[in-house]
C-alpha cells in the first residue's frame, strides 16, 4: 500500500464523495425518512393528534383495507392489459419500421413522440380525445355511426381508457428496444430459412421471438415497473372514478397522504407495496428465465 | 443434363451493373469454383444462383428447370453461409430438425437423416451444444450438416472456409473435398482463396468485375490462362509479367529478347506482355551465353525452396529455385528463362496470343 | 337611492385615496400573496388588486387555482413554518379544519373594531356564522354560497310542455317545491334528438337535469349533502358526535339522487360543478339545483350562454322533502389571514379583505355586471339590482332560515368517503344506498373513534359567532 495508492484512494473519495450527498438526499434520506414516518401516527392537517410511535399499526391497517386490496388488483389489472397489448403492438411495430423501406426512418422517430411527452400532457390530449360529449374520439365514432361511449365516466370503459392512453405512450417504447435488438440480430440466419423454405410465422417464432426474448424480458421488466407506479394519466383522467374503477395503488398512497393527510398510513402503503411489486415481479421474471433456461 | 446452366446472366442495383452477362454451364455432380477477388460479382452470382437476389436479365436454370421467378426454398439448392448462419438459440440438433421443417417428414425419416448426418460428419457427440458452445470448424460442420440433411439437388457454398483460421481451413477444406466424393451432389462454392478452388474444384470459374475471365479445369487456368489477370492470378508466388514489343519476330523488352514460340500469334511491332511463372526462371551456369544478368535482392527461404527477387535489366522478377541453390543478396548471377513456358499476351486486351 | 349611496362611497374612497397619496403610504412595501380559487369570489377580484396598492402601497398577488387540490395546497401552506401566502381563500366546510389546526388568525377583535367601517351589521348573519370555529371568526365572507334551484323559466311558461306536463302528471308545472316534483319534472324534460321540445325538433338529446355525480374532490357529496339535509339528515348524532349518515333521510336523498340519473346526461358519473353548471348555462338541461357562486354566471353572457340566447332562467329555493320549509342549506367562499404572518402582514391582509369586500366593491362587482354572490342584505334587497339579478331575492329570502354546512376538523375525510361511496353507488356498484352510507360513515368513525367524546362534541358544537353578540 505505497504513498501514490493512498492518495488515489484519497482524491477517489473526494470525487465521489458529492454523488454519495446527492445519493444520500435524494434517495437514502427520503426512503429513511419515510420508513420512520410509516410506523408513527402523523397526521400533517391536524397538528393536534400526537405524532407517536404507533409500531406495525399503519401496516396492519393497509394490510387489512378493503380499498388497498382493491387498488392492487386494479394495479394488476391494468398491468395485465398495458404490457400485454405494448408487448403486442410494439414488436408488431418494430418488425414494421425495421422493414428497409423508403421513409422508415422518419415513420419511427415521428412514432417516438409519445413517448416524450410528459405524462401529464398526455392525459390531457386523451382528456380532450375523451371528453364526454365534445370529445374528438366520440366524434369520429359518430361519423362511423357508433357510440357515444363514456369513455372515462363509465365503470366499464375507465380502465380501458387509461391503458389506452399509456399504451398509446409507451407502446413506442417496447418498440424502440426491440427494433434496436431486431436490428442486431445476424441477417444470414434469415436467409437460411428462406432457402429452406422456413414459414414467415416458424421463422419469426422459432428464429427471431426466442432470440429477442431476452431483450423482451428486460422492457418488460420496466414497463411493469412503470406500470406499477401509474399515476399522472389517472390523475388527470379520473382520478381514480368513476366509482373506483380506476383506483390504482399510487392513488391510494396519495389519498392516504394528501387527502386524508395521514402520512404514515400512506408511507407504510407504499412500503407495502414496494415489497409486493419487487416479490411478485422478481417470481415472475425469475419463472420467464427459468423457462427459457430449461428450453436451451 | 446439366444441373446448373446460367444464360448471359446480369444482375444490376439500380444504374450499377454488377453482374455482366455471365456464361456457366455445371454438370451433374460437378464442383465448381466460382474465383476471383473481392467485389468481382462472385458472391453476388452464387446468390442469384440460390434465389436471394433477383436476376436482371438472363436465364437461370436449375435441373433443366428455368428458376428465375422461383422462390429459394422452391431451387432445391442448400446453401452454407460464410458465418454459418446458425440459429444461434438452437442446438445442433435443432438446428437442423428446423431446416428440414419445412420437408413435414415422419420424425423417425428426421431423426434417421440428422444421425446419419451427424456420424458423417462427426457431429455424434454435438447435438445437444449450441453454436456458442463450438469451435469455428465445428460451427462449419453444423452449418454443413443443416445443409445436408435436407439431401438437396445442389450444394451452394459462400466462402465457408474464410472465417477458420489457416490450420483449420486446411482440414476443413479436405473435408469438404472428401464429402463431395462421398454424395456426389453438385458443388457451386465461391472463394477468393486460389488454393481452395485448386484443391477442391472439378471446373474454375475466375470472375473478375462482373465478368467472367476464365473456366476451366485446375490444370488448364493454371497451364493456359487466357488473360494477364488470370494468369497472375493463378499460382503462387504470382507470374512475372514483362512489357516488351514484336520486333523481327522477336519478343524484346528493354535488354530482354526472346524467340516467340510458335504457338503464338503475333504481328510486327505488336505491344505484348510476356509472362513466366517463377519456378521457370533457372539460375544458369556464369558461362552461359544465353542467360541473363540477375542483380539478387532478396532471399526468401521456404524449406525445400527458396524465393529470388531479381532485378533484370531495369524489370523486378521473382524466381523460385531449389534452397539448395540459393544466393546471397547482392550478388549478381546469371538466370535463364524456360522459353517453352512463355507466356505472351496482347498487351492492350491482356488476352493470350496463343492460338 | 342606491345609486346616490354608490357615488358617497365612491367619493368617499377616492377622498381616502388622495389623503393617502399626500401622506406616507400606510403599507408601503408589504408584499401580500393570497393562495385562491379561480372562480367567481376570486376572479371578480383580482383584476382591480392594483387600486389596492394605488391607496395603501401594498402589492397583492392573488395565485388562483382550481377547487380540487386547493385545500391540499392550503394545508401544506399552513404546515409550513415560513408561509409564502398571508392570505387563503377559505370554504366554509374548511374552517374546523383550518381552525383546529390553528391555521387561520382570529379576526373577531378586528371585526369588532372595525364594525362600523365593513357594515357587520348589514352582513347576513349566517355568512359570519359559518365562519366561526368554537365562536371565532377565522375567516370574512367575499362570496355567499347558498344552495338554490335554477330551472328554464322559457320551457316552464311554455303552454305546450304546460299542458303536456298537466296531463302526464296531474298538476301545473311550476318550479318545484317537493323532491318528487324536482324528478317528475326532470323526467318529464328528459327528451332525445329528433324529439319535441317547447314546439322546436331537438338537434340533439336533451337532459332534465344535470347533478354533480362525480367522485373527484368529493364533488357529489356537495350536491348530496344539501338535499340529504333538505330531506331532513343531518351529519352528526349530537350524543356522540359520531358520523350519522345512516339514517331514514340519508338513505332517501341517496335513493333520490339515484332517481335523477335517467333525466342526467350519460356521462353523469363524471360530472363535476363545472360540467353540471355547464348543462345549464348552454341551456341544454331543464332544471339543476347548485351553488349560486356559479349561480350568478347565468346572467353574464360572457359565462353562460344562455344569456346570450336569450333564454330565460328561473330561479327558486331549494325543494324539501314534503314542501314544507327546511333551513336552507348554506355556505361562504370568505378570505382569512395565515396565522403565521408577520403583524405588518396581518394588518395589510386585514386591510384587503375590509377593501376587497366591502360594500362599495359588492355594489361595483353588481353594477358593473358580473355576478357575485352577494351577502350583504342592502344589496341582496335592491329593488333596482333584484330586477338586473333575479336570483337575488331567492338569495336573501334562502338566508332567513338557514343552517350552516358542515364544518368538522375531519371534513376531507367525510368528503372523499362519502364522494366514493356514493358515486359508487351511483354507478351500480355498490347495491344499496344504505350499504354506501355505512361504508363511508364506517371509515369516517373509525378516525373519530379514538377522540374523546367530549372532543368529538365540541367539534360539532356550532358555537353563536361572537361578533354577532353585541
Amino acid at each position: 500500500m505505497g504513498y501514490i495508492q493512498r492518495r488515489n484512494r484519497r482524491i477517489f473519495l473526494i470525487f465521489l464523495f458529492p454523488v454519495i450527498v446527492a445519493l444520500f438526499a435524494t434517495t437514502i434520506y427520503p426512503m429513511l425518512y419515510a420508513g420512520w414516518l410509516s410506523f408513527r401516527n402523523y397526521d400533517l392537517a391536524k397538528p393536534f393528534i400526537p405524532r407517536v410511535f404507533v409500531g406495525w399499526a399503519n401496516y396492519a391497517e393497509v394490510l387489512s383495507s378493503g380499498p388497498f386490496l382493491h387498488a392492487l388488483i386494479t394495479t394488476f389489472k391494468l398491468m395485465a392489459i398495458t404490457l400485454s397489448v405494448q408487448l403486442v403492438l410494439g414488436v408488431g411495430i418494430a418488425l414494421l419500421v425495421t422493414q428497409k423501406l423508403r421513409g422508415m426512418g422518419l415513420v419511427r422517430t415521428l412514432l417516438l413522440i409519445p413517448m416524450m411527452i410528459s405524462p401529464v400532457i398526455v392525459g390531457l390530449v386523451w382528456l380532450f380525445l375523451y371528453f364526454p360529449e365534445l370529445g374528438y374520439l366520440n366524434y369520429f365514432l359518430s361519423l362511423i355511426g357508433l357510440g357515444p361511449v363514456s369513455w372515462i365516466t363509465s365503470t366499464d370503459w375507465a380502465l380501458l381508457a387509461i391503458a389506452i392512453a399509456d399504451i398509446w405512450q409507451w407502446t413506442p417504447f417496447v418498440m424502440m428496444g426491440t427494433a434496436a435488438a431486431l436490428q442486431s440480430l445476424s441477417p444470414e440466419p434469415y436467409e437460411a430459412a428462406r432457402i429452406d423454405g422456413n414459414s414467415r410465422w416458424d421463422v419469426f417464432s422459432r428464429v427471431t421471438l426466442p432470440q429477442l426474448k431476452p431483450v423482451l424480458v428486460s422492457l418488460m421488466f420496466l414497463r411493469a415497473i412503470d406500470a406499477f407506479k401509474i399515476y399522472d394519466i389517472i390523475f388527470v383522467l379520473t382520478k381514480g372514478g368513476p366509482a373506483d374503477s380506476t383506483e390504482v395503488i399510487s392513488l391510494y398512497i396519495y389519498r392516504q397522504s394528501f387527502t386524508f393527510w395521514r402520512m404514515g398510513v400512506g408511507a407504510a402503503a407504499s412500503f407495502v407495496s414496494l415489497i409486493i411489486i419487487s416479490v411478485l415481479i422478481t417470481l415472475f421474471f425469475k419463472s420467464l428465465q427459468r423457462g427459457q433456461a430449461s428450453k436451451g | 443434363m446439366s444441373a446448373i446452366t446460367l444464360r448471359n446472366v446480369v444482375k444490376r442495383y439500380g444504374a450499377v451493373q454488377v453482374v455482366h452477362g455471365v456464361d456457366l454451364t455445371i454438370d451433374e455432380g460437378e464442383f465448381v469454383v466460382l474465383l476471383g477477388p473481392s467485389g468481382c460479382g462472385k458472391t453476388t452470382t452464387l446468390r442469384m444462383v440460390a434465389g436471394l437476389e433477383d436476376v436482371s436479365e438472363g436465364e437461370l436454370s436449375i435441373g433443366g428447370r428455368v428458376v428465375n421467378n422461383l422462390a429459394p426454398k422452391d431451387r432445391g439448392v442448400a446453401m452454407v453461409f460464410q458465418n454459418y448462419a446458425l440459429y444461434p438459440h438452437m442446438t445442433v440438433r435443432q438446428n437442423m430438425e428446423f431446416a428440414l421443417r419445412p420437408m413435414k417428414l415422419e420424425k423417425s425419416v428426421v431423426d434417421k437423416r440428422i444421425a446419419d448426418t451427424a456420424e458423417i460428419l462427426g457431429l455424434s457427440p454435438l447435438m445437444e451444444r449450441r453454436p456458442a458452445q463450438l469451435s469455428g470448424g465445428q460451427r462449419q460442420r453444423v452449418a454443413m450438416g443443416r445443409a445436408m440433411v435436407r439431401t438437396p439437388k445442389v450444394f451452394l457454398f459462400d466462402e465457408p472456409l474464410s472465417n477458420l483460421d489457416a490450420k483449420l481451413r486446411t482440414q476443413v477444406r479436405w473435408e469438404i473435398g472428401k464429402l463431395h466424393q462421398r454424395l456426389g451432389t453438385t458443388v457451386l462454392y465461391v472463394t477468393h482463396d486460389q488454393v481452395e478452388a485448386m484443391t477442391l474444384a472439378d471446373k474454375i470459374v475466375i470472375m473478375r468485375d462482373g465478368y467472367v475471365e476464365q473456366v476451366g479445369t485446375p490444370e488448364e487456368v493454371f497451364a493456359h490462362p487466357k488473360t494477364t489477370f488470370v494468369a497472375t492470378f493463378i499460382g503462387s508466388p504470382a507470374m512475372n509479367m514483362i512489357d516488351g514489343r514484336i520486333e523481327s519476330g522477336r519478343m524484346v523488352a528493354e535488354g530482354i529478347s526472346f524467340a516467340i514460340p510458335a504457338r503464338y500469334h503475333v504481328s510486327e511491332g505488336q505491344a505484348v506482355t510476356l509472362g513466366i511463372r517463377p519456378s521457370e526462371i533457372k539460375i544458369a551456369a556464369s558461362d552461359d551465353a544465353g542467360a541473363l544478368d540477375a542483380r539478387v535482392e532478396v532471399t526468401e527461404y521456404l524449406g525445400n525452396e527458396a524465393l529470388l527477387d531479381l532485378r533484370i535489366g531495369r524489370h523486378e522478377m521473382v524466381a523460385e529455385v531449389p534452397a539448395a541453390d540459393r544466393v546471397e543478396p547482392g550478388r549478381t548471377i546469371r538466370v535463364r528463362f524456360n522459353e517453352a513456358a512463355l507466356h505472351l499476351f496482347d498487351a492492350q486486351t491482356g488476352k493470350t496470343l496463343a492460338l | 337611492m342606491s345609486f346616490m349611496r354608490t357615488v358617497a362611497l365612491t367619493a368617499a374612497l377616492a377622498a381616502g385615496a388622495a389623503g393617502a397619496a399626500n401622506a406616507e403610504k400606510q403599507f408601503e412595501g408589504v408584499e401580500l400573496k393570497m393562495l385562491g380559487i379561480g372562480d367567481t369570489s376570486v376572479t371578480r377580484l383580482a383584476p382591480i388588486v392594483g387600486e389596492f396598492e394605488e391607496l395603501t402601497g401594498a402589492k397583492v398577488q392573488i395565485d388562483m387555482f382550481p377547487y380540487p387540490g386547493l385545500i391540499d395546497k392550503i394545508i401544506i401552506e399552513a404546515s409550513s413554518d415560513k408561509p409564502s401566502y398571508q392570505l387563503l381563500w377559505v370554504d366554509s366546510p374548511w374552517v374546523g379544519m383550518l381552525g383546529e389546526a390553528g391555521a387561520l388568525e382570529d379576526l373577531t377583535d378586528l371585526a369588532k373594531r372595525d364594525a362600523e367601517e365593513i357594515g357587520l351589521k348589514d352582513i347576513v348573519p349566517i355568512q359570519l356564522q359559518e365562519n366561526t370555529w368554537q365562536g371565532r371568526l377565522l375567516a370574512f365572507p367575499a362570496s355567499g354560497m347558498i344552495w338554490s334551484t335554477n330551472y328554464r323559466k322559457d320551457l316552464y311558461e311554455n303552454a305546450d310542455e304546460m299542458a303536456n306536463f298537466k296531463a302526464k302528471y296531474g298538476y301545473d308545472l311550476a318550479a318545484p317545491s317537493t323532491w318528487a316534483q324536482y324528478r317528475d319534472q326532470a323526467e318529464f324534460f328528459t327528451r332525445k334528438a329528433g324529439d319535441t321540445l317547447a314546439g322546436e325538433t331537438l338537434e340533439k338529446d336533451f337532459y332534465g337535469n344535470a347533478q354533480a355525480f362525480s367522485r373527484v374532490a368529493g364533488a357529489i357529496t356537495h350536491d348530496y349533502f344539501p338535499i340529504m339535509r333538505a330531506f331532513g339528515g343531518d351529519y352528526w348524532d349530537p350524543g356522540t358526535g359520531l358520523c350519522a349518515m345512516t339514517g331514514e333521510a340519508h338513505v332517501k336523498a341517496a335513493e333520490f339522487m339515484k332517481s335523477l340519473v335517467p333525466s342526467n346526461p350519460p356521462d353523469y358519473l363524471g360530472l363535476m360543478w363545472d360540467l353540471r353548471t355547464g348543462y345549464m348555462e348552454r341551456g341544454e338541461t331543464a332544471l339543476s339545483s347548485y351553488w349560486s357562486v356559479r349561480t350568478v354566471r347565468l346572467t353574464n353572457p360572457a359565462e353562460a350562454m344562455v344569456a346570450e340566447k336569450g333564454l330565460v332562467v328561473g330561479y327558486a329555493p331549494s325543494p324539501t322533502a314534503d314542501g314544507a320549509p327546511q333551513p336552507t342549506y348554506t355556505g361562504a367562499l370568505s378570505f382569512g389571514i395565515n396565522s403565521k404572518a408577520s403583524d405588518k402582514e396581518k394588518e395589510a391582509a386585514w386591510a384587503f379583505i375590509k377593501w376587497g369586500t366591502s360594500e362599495a366593491m359588492m355594489r361595483r362587482f353588481a353594477e358593473e355586471g358580473s355576478g357575485v354572490s352577494q351577502f350583504r342584505k342592502s344589496i341582496l334587497s335592491d329593488p333596482d339590482l333584484q330586477a338586473k339579478y333575479p336570483y337575488y331575492g331567492v338569495l336573501l329570502s334562502a338566508q332567513e332560515n338557514a343552517k350552516r354546512r358542515i364544518f368538522h376538523p375531519f371534513y376531507q375525510d367525510v368528503e372523499e368517503n362519502f364522494g366514493i361511496e356514493l358515486n359508487k353507488y351511483m354507478a351500480g356498484e355498490t347495491e344499496t344506498a344504505l350499504e354506501a352510507l355505512t361504508t363511508a360513515c364506517n371509515a369516517v368513525n373509525s378516525r373519530l373513534k379514538i377522540f374523546p367524546e367530549e372532543m368529538r362534541l365540541r367539534w360539532i358544537d356550532d358555537v353563536p359567532a361572537d361578533v354577532l353578540k353585541d
